[in-house]
Order: structure tokens, then sequence, then C-alpha cells
């Protein structure tokens, strides 16, 4: 349709999600997962020393790192709706709120924010590990996904906007009903980038003394010396996951486009 | 017309772009039941006059006044006021991720309160008058831009408003679509609703109108009606607009 152009954002260094138009065998996703799981099974099988020692030492690790990344994801995508329509409102200061909020939280890095939420106001409040590290890695994330957001809502052509409101629906069931559906299609992709990202992200929380995939990690190749083993496993284990992760968010994409079949 | 109070009073009103007036002092009347059509040069506000009736363009000094309600006054329920003007625009906006059907039914459902099963009866009835009832379950997307501004017809109509307003409906379509649309809207024109219709038809406004109105720069040149304005038309503007349309 002409007034919902279909454009790709692109706004992360995530990985790049598998085009659902790729229908090939032989894609650049499934060489990197199938070659991905084949080494891991060829490891912990015929190299099972060390490798599945490493691999039962580092697993709990992934329950920190899941946790980590799925409350954050839950936690950073209000806060990314309600920033993008913060900075497409026409109300001058919640928008200049939003704004000041993207801004700010875009020129810190989120390893100073995890450190500055966890060893400075975390011991002053008493705030845990994994709540600091999901506070921070949301409040990091929310600001990037409120620019995916805003960019999606105003990407939907303005006619859709006037349609709607000549119905009589008010400015808040336009967004519901009509706009945000439509927005869902081109802000998917980046946002799935930026799940996928938040993953990679997780391991900068090894740094807080939490017990993550990547310290777990450390921990086995500090008391055994075989870095170049432990790392090689982990990066697959990370490997294996993102790429999961980003045929899931290309499937639910193909599934959004349901209305552009003919 | 009668002496019945009119259903649009427009009443000198302005509106600025910056530096540029779209309307100069414009007063308009529309009584129930008339078709007025409105013509004009591109540029010349006559869309900008059909938006405002429905406060899509707010005006900056006058007055609109729709059944009574004035639309500028800051205590009017816009959404409300806003349920008895059905809207037509020139680029359909059809809710692309809903069905032909949805798109009829969810206005009535959500802001009427109207049962479910209702509504599909009644966009169903409505989808047939427009000649598309085989389309109910397709997306819009999947329709030509005739059949689509059809439904989009039938879309405001469903919410049952006392009058129409058409943005130059038949300007987005192939030539061949063009009679489709129009012949829905004479049938809609017969049955006695009132209309409001930008348009460059001149057949359409010709064998419908009650009035034309012609405006050019933001301002009502001239008002009559069709055998008026085809055969004595009195500004000179007006002739030499007509002269290079017809």
């Amino acid at each position: 349709m002409a007034d919902t152009p279909n454009i790709r954002i692109e706004v992360s260094d995530g990985a790049s999600i598998p085009h659902p138009g790729d229908k090939g065998l032989v894609t650049a996703w499934s060489i990197a997962f199938f070659g991905a799981l084949a080494l891991l099974v060829f490891l912990i099988t015929v190299m099972a020393d060390p490798f599945w020692d490493i691999l039962q030492f580092v697993a709990d690790g992934l329950i920190i790192t899941f946790q980590v990344t799925i409350f954050a994801i839950m936690l950073s995508l209000p806060i990314g709706l309600l920033t993008g329509l913060g900075r497409l409102s026409t109300n001058k200061k919640i928008n200049l709120l939003a704004s000041t909020y993207v801004e700010v939280i875009r020129g810190i890095p989120l390893m100073a924010q995890l450190f500055f939420l966890y060893y400075g106001m975390g011991k002053i409040f008493g705030v845990g590990g994994v709540p600091a590290a999901v506070i921070a890695m949301s409040v990091c994330y929310g600001a990037y996904m409120g620019e995916v957001f805003r960019a999606g809502i105003s990407a939907i052509s303005h006619g859709q906007t006037e349609a709607a409101r000549s119905l009589g629906f008010s400015a808040r069931q336009t967004m519901r009903l009509v706009i945000l559906p439509q927005a869902m299609r081109t802000i998917l992709p980046p946002v799935g980038n930026e799940f996928i990202a938040m993953l990679k992200d997780t391991s900068l929380v090894s740094v807080l003394a939490l017990s993550d995939l990547l310290r777990r990690g450390t921990e086995y190749a500090g008391q055994y010396f075989n870095y170049f083993e432990v790392f090689a496993l982990v990066s697959l284990i990370y490997l294996i996951i993102t790429l999961i992760l980003s045929k899931l968010v290309s499937i639910m994409e193909a599934r959004l486009n349901y209305y552009d079949r003919r | 017309m009668t002496g019945a109070n009119p259903i649009i009073d427009i009443r000198g009103v302005y509106k600025f772009f910056g530096n540029l007036s779209a309307l100069r002092d414009v007063s308009l009347s529309v009584f129930p039941g008339e078709k007025v059509v409105i013509i004009g040069p591109s540029g010349s506000g006559k869309s900008t006059l059909l938006r405002s009736i429905n406060r899509l363009e707010t005006v900056d000094q006058g007055m609109v006044l729709v059944d009574g309600v004035d639309m500028n006054a800051p205590d009017t329920d816009i959404d409300l006021a806003r349920r008895e003007l059905g809207m037509v625009f020139q680029n359909f906006n059809l809710f692309p991720h809903k069905t032909v059907l949805h798109n009829l039914t969810m206005a009535p459902v959500v802001l009427r309160g109207m049962p479910v099963k209702e509504a599909e009866t009644m966009a169903m009835a409505l989808l047939e008058k427009v000649g598309i009832s085989d389309k109910a379950l397709v997306y819009p997307g999947q329709l030509s831009g005739g059949q689509q501004q059809r439904v989009a017809i039938a879309r405001a109509l469903a919410m049952s408003p006392k009058i129409m307003l058409f943005d130059e409906p038949t300007s987005a379509l192939d030539p061949e679509m063009i009679g489709e649309v129009l012949e829905v809207m004479v049938d809609l024109a017969r049955e006695g609703m009132t209309m409001v219709c930008v348009t460059h038809e001149m057949g359409f406004a010709r064998e419908v109108a009650d009035r034309i109105v012609f405006m050019d720069k933001g301002q009502v040149i001239e008002v009559g009606t069709p055998e008026h304005f085809f055969t004595s038309p009195k500004h000179p503007r007006l002739q030499q607009f007509l002269q290079q349309i017809l």
C-alpha cells in the first residue's frame, strides 16, 4: 500500500536479522547456526575432556544471563514505547523530558552505567546484582528503543491518523488501534536487533560479580588455565543463542506481514 | 432552500499557513439534505475549507457550526462531533492491517458500543450497497483503487453520519475506476444524504449538486446552481476556470 512505506530501520550494532525473504537452504544463518551446533556437539562428545566439564561448569551462568536478558527486555519495551511516544508528543514538557533522557543515556557507556548503578547507587540503596543489572540495561536500551519506536510510529502516514480521528476515535484510541499495530511491523526487526544486542551485552554484568555465562567461564579458566577452550565454548554458546533469537525475530517479522500477502 | 436551519454554518472563516492565507473571510451554509460541490483551481483553499468542517484544520478566525455545535470551541467534544461527519479522502486511508469488514465494523463497535454481530450485518449491507460484498474478508492492499474508495465510503457510512464530506474522492484513481466511485456517490445523493464534495468531476457536479461553490485564492468567488454555473458564469475567473477544464 502506498501509505505504509516498507522501510527498514537500522539503528544498532546488533546481529543482523535474517531477511524473511531468504528462503534458500544455504543461507548465512543456516551455515552459522548448523556449523556452530555441529562444532558444539563435536566438542562435548569427541573432546569431552575438557569441554564437557567446562559446559557443566558454565551452565548455571546461563541462568543469570537469561534472567538479566528477559527481565531487561520486559522492562525496556514499555520504557522504549513511552519514550518514543514522548519524543513524538506535542506537549513540550513531555517531549523535552523524553528527548533529554535519550540524549543523556545515549551519551554514557553501558559499562559506566552498570558501575554507577551497582557500585554507586547499589551500595547506598542496597540493590542486588541482578536488579542493578536489569535496571541499568533496561534504562540504557529503553533509550535506544525509544528511537526505534519513534521512527516506526512516524513512518505511518498521517492519513491514517486523519481517517481514524474523522471517524471519531480519540488520539489515544487512534494510536492503540490504528497506528501502533501498523508500526509494529517496521519496529520489530530493529527491536529484535536490540534484544540480541542486549543478550550479548549481558556479558558486561560479569564485572559486577554476577556469575553469568562469561563470568563462569572466566572462573573456570582461572582455575585450569585453559583459556582457549573455555572462551571458544562460551563464544559458541552465545552464538547459538543469538542465532536462535534472530531466527525467531525473522519468523515473527514474516507473520506481521500478513496483510501484504496477495 | 427552505427556511430550515443550516446543518453546516461557516461564518467569516480565516485560515493562515504562516504568511499564506488559505481561507479569507469564507462563509457558507449547507442545509439538511443539500448537496454542495466545491470547485476551484489547486491551492484555492477548497480542501482546507472542507477539512475545517470536521476540524482536521482549525480556523484562525470565524466560526464553524455543525448541527449547532461550534467545532472550534475548547469545550466541544470533538470526537463526539466528528461521529456525525463522514469523511472520504483522496487517498482512501483504509486501515491496511484490518480486513475490509473490520474496517467498517471497528468504529461502530468501539465508539457506539454496537454488538459485533449487528455491526457485521450492517457492514455487509453497506458493502452490498457499494457493490463489494464479495471482498469483505480481504485486506485493503488486495483491492483496486476504485474498490478501496468504495470501501472507504462504506466505512464512513457505517457510523451513520448526518453529513458526508468528500475530499477529491476520485483524484487518485485511474480513469476507468472513477465511474464506479461516482456511481456510489450519486446513489448516496439520491437517498437524501447531506453532502459536501470537493471535486474536479464536472459531470458529477452538474448531475448532483444543488449548489456549486467556486473558490479561488482562499475566497468564495461565486455560488450558484449548476445551471447558472455552466450557462451563465459571471466572474471572469470562473469563466476562465470553466474554459480550461470543460
